[in-house]
């Protein structure tokens, strides 16, 4: 009798949990019903657009904006890193339209098959870009990305303390022992002692780079701490006088206290950086990924991007349109010298695994 | 010594034993709460930089409420939270009344797999569940994320409520069924009771595991299904802005106001087990 009870009280459980289940199926469902109709008139107005790209990169209102005028329904999702978005389109089943990788990582990208080449004809504001920042290593003559933002990798610090910096020899002086913020990049740590010596930020030549770690490790008694996430917010609480680290970040960190903090591109060069938009090879709704593309290309829409962002972008006319105080910005916007002295990172092919050794060994002393 | 000078030593003794244990509970509290107090202090911080506190602002609030990336992904984790709590209650509170009650081929196995979603590293779990789901064809969207959090969940469920039951007294039933309570009877009024500590307990576990899941949700995640953990980490990327404590203030105290529901639901019934207990 009593097993018969308990299997009726099961039962009884098992309907609730079907319920639920079906709950959760129904709001699946909901989810994946749009993307589905979307694939067949994607070509059509309106429909879909999945854009997978960094947090704070794209405004709202430029979101809305698009909507507005297409009618196509945009669904932000944001990563935190390359390696996730490479991640996600390597497993097959990510339905992005448009993403928006670093230079280094469109290169992976490309490479992996993962991406699609764009059609130029359906991206009308391509005329819009400095071909400064067309036609890069990592994607010539730009067949899978169109530039997006840029910025570049520098020097943060306290100007009250310090005076004028324009070089990176200050971050090896003793005199700043333990007031020293290095990015926990081995590119860029890298990058700086290179630069230091006088070489690209690219060397291959393992007698060149076991010469710059040696540098490093004689530095790394007066660093405070390697840390790439939150440099600004330990420069800008005075915990260091001197911090390595991308501009964007700093920019804002300087923004906030301009009469004690500066940022500067030193004059030995420093790292160029550029994200851009491109179309994942399994994207469902190209037509208006594409539509996309050319819109944030267009001289206001991308005057509100940088507005809103705080990034530089690669778009001529929109430079008149941009709020004086952020083309104005120095950390933002350098001077075409301090620009012309930057690099991008290139891929090192063999040498990449001498250079994780010896950033190892430097990291472990 | 005489009896009464012992007997007051020791209880000088109890009372300093008494304020050392007091002295170090708090400290102990400190050390948990003290970085969670800092960070809702912050999120009222006029600065935009985190570390400098320049004076009292709502304004954090005020553009969390305006941030559509932020809000959708509250909405996103509450939905995946809520299904996952839902589903894996029921389903863990069935699985550990057979694995309790009943033999079954393949018991074993089913007992020591319960555990294995528990040990085995999130990272695997991920990267074997994308792979899953590229292979079935699957697209990643919110249902793949529930999907995922059932999964790894559901053991915590079963976990507990077995550990409830192991203590139960089956005899408490076959009374109630002797007296001639129906087997529905039986299981609502005696059975449920009994283990509903266990069951909520459970449901309390599942519902923050999943809520703050950030590593399997980063791999199954798809269109439109960033999830709170997710946002949040892509914002530390930009920076630690006082948005992100403004939104894990409102958690935290989204979460306190569930254990207070939790806790007033559960004390109707150990007062009614305390009952029974005395007419024994």
């Amino acid at each position: 009798m009593m097993r018969s009870a308990a299997f009726r009280a099961l039962s009884s459980l098992a309907v609730l949990a079907s319920f639920a289940a079906a709950f959760a199926s129904c709001r699946g469902r909901e989810a994946a019903a749009p993307a589905a109709s979307a694939g067949a008139n994607a070509t059509a107005s309106g429909g879909e657009l999945h854009v997978y790209i960094w947090s704070a990169y794209l405004p709202d209102a430029v979101v809305e904006e698009f909507r507005r005028r297409t009618g196509v329904e945009v669904t932000v999702d944001v990563y935190d890193s390359n390696e996730a978005l490479l991640a996600k389109l390597q497993s097959g089943v990510a339905d992005y339209d448009l993403v928006v990788p670093s230079d280094y990582m469109m290169r992976i990208l490309a490479h992996e098959h993962l991406l699609q080449p764009l059609d130029r004809s359906k991206i009308t504001t391509l005329g819009n870009l400095d071909p400064r920042f067309l036609d890069k290593d990592f994607d010539r003559g730009n067949r899978y990305s169109v530039p997006y933002l840029w910025g570049t990798t520098g020097l943060g610090y306290d100007r009250k303390k310090l005076g004028a910096i324009d070089s990176w020899a200050v971050l090896f002086d003793p005199r700043h022992k333990g007031r020293i913020l290095m990015l926990d990049d081995v590119r860029e740590v890298f990058g700086v002692a290179l630069r230091t010596m006088g070489r690209s930020i690219n060397e291959r030549d393992p007698k060149v780079l076991a010469q710059a770690a040696e540098l490093l490790e004689r530095q790394k008694p007066l660093v405070a701490t390697y840390d790439s996430g939150d440099f600004a917010n330990v420069l800008a609480a005075g915990d260091v006088d001197l911090a390595h680290g991308y501009n964007g970040q700093l920019a804002a960190a300087v923004a906030a206290d301009p009469q004690r903090l500066a940022y500067v591109v030193p004059k030995e060069g420093g790292t160029l950086w550029m994200d851009s938009t491109a179309i994942p090879a399994k994207a469902r709704n190209v037509a208006n990924a594409l539509r996309f593309i050319s819109y944030v290309q267009e001289p206001e829409v991308n005057a509100r991007i940088v507005d809103g962002v705080h990034y530089a972008s690669a778009n001529v006319p929109a430079r008149k349109l941009i709020a004086p105080a952020i083309l104005g910005d120095k950390a933002i916007y350098p001077d075409d010298t301090t620009l012309a002295r930057c690099e991008l990172l290139a891929d090192l092919g063999d040498a990449t695994t001498v250079l994780d050794r010896l950033w190892t060994e430097v990291k472990s002393q | 010594m005489s009896f009464a000078a012992s007997q007051a030593r020791l209880r000088g003794a109890a009372r300093w034993q008494r304020a050392l244990l007091a002295t170090h509970a708090w400290a102990v509290y400190l050390f948990l709460y003290a970085p969670i107090l800092v960070l809702v202090l912050y999120s009222f911080n006029r600065s935009q930089r985190t570390a400098v506190w320049t004076g009292f602002t709502l304004d954090w609030y005020r553009r969390l409420f305006a941030d559509r990336g932020i809000l959708r992904a509250v909405d996103n984790s509450l939905i995946v939270a809520l299904a996952t709590t839902a589903i894996t209650t029921v389903a863990g509170t069935l699985a550990a009344l057979a694995l309790a009650r009943f033999r079954f081929l393949g018991k074993r196995a089913t007992q020591s797999g319960l555990y294995l979603p528990v040990i085995v590293p999130e990272v695997v779990i991920g990267a074997s569940l994308v792979t899953f789901f590229g292979v079935a064809g699957l697209r990643l969207s919110l249902a793949t994320v529930i999907i995922a959090h059932v999964g790894f969940c559901l053991s915590y469920v079963a976990i507990v409520v077995r550990a409830r039951l192991a203590g139960f007294d089956r005899a408490l039933e076959e009374a109630a069924a002797d007296l001639g309570a129906p087997a529905w009877g039986v299981f609502r009024r005696v059975t449920l009771p009994l283990i509903a500590p266990g069951i909520l307990a459970g449901a309390l576990l599942v519902f923050t595991v999943s809520l703050d899941d950030y590593v399997v949700t980063s791999f199954v995640a798809g269109v439109g299904s960033t999830t709170l953990p997710l946002q949040i980490y892509s914002m530390l990327k930009v920076g630690v802005t006082p948005e992100v404590n403004a939104v894990s203030t409102l958690l935290l105290a989204l979460t306190i106001v569930l254990i207070a529901i939790a806790q007033r639901l559960q004390r109707p019934a150990e007062s009614a087990q305390n009952v029974r207990g005395d007419s024994r």
